[in-house]
């Protein structure tokens, strides 16, 4: 592979910024299958609901209000998935689930097609967003002519700071505690006097407001248009399996690395387009658990 | 439906309770009242539907309570979900311990102070099982298994707990630590918190029990003193192999 530092180093940050949308969507993902045990097919659609979201008040409203409005309101869409919907649903088969949640995206899906139409809604990046970045300001080393689109750039840093308030609200508050615990053995915080549905129904309600911070940031790189949803739904999936079943390490591991796997063999299209099965295949056969799937989670 | 106690209510109560598994009924028309402070094994074979009653006492999903009433100083609990009964006092000490794996022996005894009304302090539970705060940092599934029934045992402690309720405290346990939570059990019973223990060794569960209840196939089949249990050898011996 003849490949320069520069080019090397744009696959890098490609891979990144593929990286970041897929993390954030499998984090909500693997989220809420981790709390409740189920595998929510609409999360991709929950995501395409923010980028409408966020593209209407972006256009009309400006940016401002769509990043203070967006995840707010899709936290309220996802408590009221959970509670009107998917909570009927915990105590049926898997593939109930599947059915239910899936047959949600679909008609979530053709909703907004609806509403919007099939094609790609421009997103006007704000201003201080637009442009590029000379990486040769940054990274020395570069040589010549070297950019790379700020917004991208930007997009990383969302997810980086995404992740680690998400790990810092697991790990360091009591919340996090009792939905780390509910995770590993939900009945018995029952049995300790923890209502612990309703804190997993805020957990549904985090997960959708990451796919919403996610929408506000991802829409203009992703676009915005109605298959959008599936699109990244199929790779989320397979992150979440990949990095373990319900682990959030996981999913930012396998994230990063089906990110990577995309940019590197971009330039090979037939590779391109099966790399993703053949991580998945690959690390399932070494790993049946994924990469830091835990014992006992949901078996 | 209407749920009144047809007669004064004893602290604790349950009348005519009937369980399911799914399909299969494994409570079948359980009633006994126990006084305050009390202790009542809770004896009979192996799958009699021992572990079945307790957990539909602390109201668990399964097995689902299809009929019947259950009370605890005055609160009716037959409507309560798990969470609720915890917080109306029942603690269920469940056979296999169920330690919240992935957290250390602290936080698990923190996860039993998130709801109110609460038992004793972190202080005066490591006071009494100073083991605990040895390893109070250590991941809690590291414990022997001795040692996470005192956990176990220490987490219903954390509650203000008025029913507690015991399943197997002894189970797979080495003969001295047997003994060393039969110690711990007889410090619960001097400060009179009222208790069902079932135990697979009715020996141990009849010195520390004042009541006896056998169970077979979910329905009860013996109600008495623990002493006539011990004295009864046929009772024993159909009952308990013992
Ligand atoms: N989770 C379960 N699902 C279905 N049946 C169960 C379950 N747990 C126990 N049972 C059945 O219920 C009956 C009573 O079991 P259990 O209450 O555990 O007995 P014990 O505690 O007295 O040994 C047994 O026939 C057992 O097979
Ligand atoms: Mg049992």
């Amino acid at each position: 592979m003849d490949m320069t530092l520069n080019a090397f180093t744009l696959s890098l940050l490609t891979g990144l910024q593929l990286g970041s949308i897929y993390v954030l969507i499998a984090l909500g993902l693997t989220l809420i299958f981790g709390t409740l045990g189920v595998v929510n097919f609409a999360h991709g659609a929950l995501y395409l609901i923010a980028i409408y979201l966020a593209v209407s008040i972006n256009n009309t409203l400006g940016f401002g209000l769509a990043l203070i409005l967006v995840p707010p309101l899709l936290f309220v869409i996802g408590v009221a998935m959970e509670r009107g919907l998917i909570q009927r649903f915990y105590d049926r088969p898997h593939t109930d689930q599947i059915l239910v949640t899936f047959g949600l995206a679909i008609v979530l899906q053709e909703l907004l097609k609806w509403i919007f139409g099939a094609n790609n809604i421009p997103f006007a990046i704000p201003s201080w967003g637009n442009g590029i970045v000379m990486l040769h300001d940054y990274l020395p080393f570069l040589e010549g002519f070297v950019v790379y689109p700020k917004w991208r750039m930007i997009l990383v840093v969302v997810a980086i700071v995404t992740v680690s308030a998400v790990f810092a609200l697991l790990h360091l508050t009591r919340f996090g505690l009792v939905i780390r615990a509910g995770m590993r053995d939900a009945e018995m915080l029952q049995f300790l006097g923890v209502n612990i549905n309703r804190r997993f129904m805020v957990v549904f309600g985090l997960g959708a407001m990451i796919a919403g911070i996610a929408g506000v940031f991802g829409g203009p790189v992703t676009q915005v248009s109605p298959e959008v949803g599936m699109q990244l739904l199929v790779p989320s999936f397979l992150i979440v399996v990949i990095g373990g079943m319900g682990s959030l390490g996981g999913a930012v591991l396998a994230g990063i690395l089906i990110g990577m796997a995309q940019s590197f063999t971009a330039p090979y299209i037939y590779l391109n387009t099966i790399i993703i099965y053949l991580i998945t295949v690959i690390i399932l056969l070494v790993r049946p658990r994924g990469l830091l799937g835990a014992k006992g989670v949901f078996e | 439906m209407s749920v009144t106690a047809t007669t004064a209510p004893s602290f604790f109560s349950c009348r005519e309770l009937n369980a399911f598994y799914g399909e299969s009924y494994v409570v079948q028309g359980v009633s006994f009242d126990i006084p305050e402070g009390d202790i009542v094994a809770l004896l009979g074979r192996n799958g009699a539907g021992k572990s079945s009653t307790l957990r539909t006492i602390a109201r668990a999903n399964q097995p689902a309570l299809s009929s019947g009433e259950i009370w605890l100083n005055g609160q009716a609990l037959h409507n309560m979900k798990p969470f609720e009964a915890a917080r109306s006092g029942i603690q269920l000490v469940c056979e296999d311990r169920r330690i919240i794996p992935g957290v250390t022996v602290e936080e698990n005894l923190i996860l039993a102070q998130i709801a109110q009304p609460l038992g004793w302090t972190l202080e005066k539970i490591y006071s009494h099982f100073p083991k605990l705060e040895e390893r109070r940092k250590q991941e809690a599934s590291t414990l022997s298994g001795g040692e996470q029934q005192m956990l176990a045992l220490a987490r219903a402690l954390a509650r203000d707990v008025k029913l507690l309720l015991l399943d197997e405290p002894y189970e797979g346990l080495a003969p001295v630590i047997v003994q060393e939570i039969e110690r711990m059990l007889q410090e619960v019973k001097k400060m009179g918190i009222t208790t069902i223990i079932v135990e697979q060794n009715a020996v141990a569960a009849l010195k520390l029990a004042d009541h006896a209840i056998i169970i077979d196939t979910g329905v009860i089949v013996f109600t008495g003193t623990a002493q006539e249990v011990l004295d009864n050898q046929t009772l024993r011996e159909e009952y308990l192999a013992i």
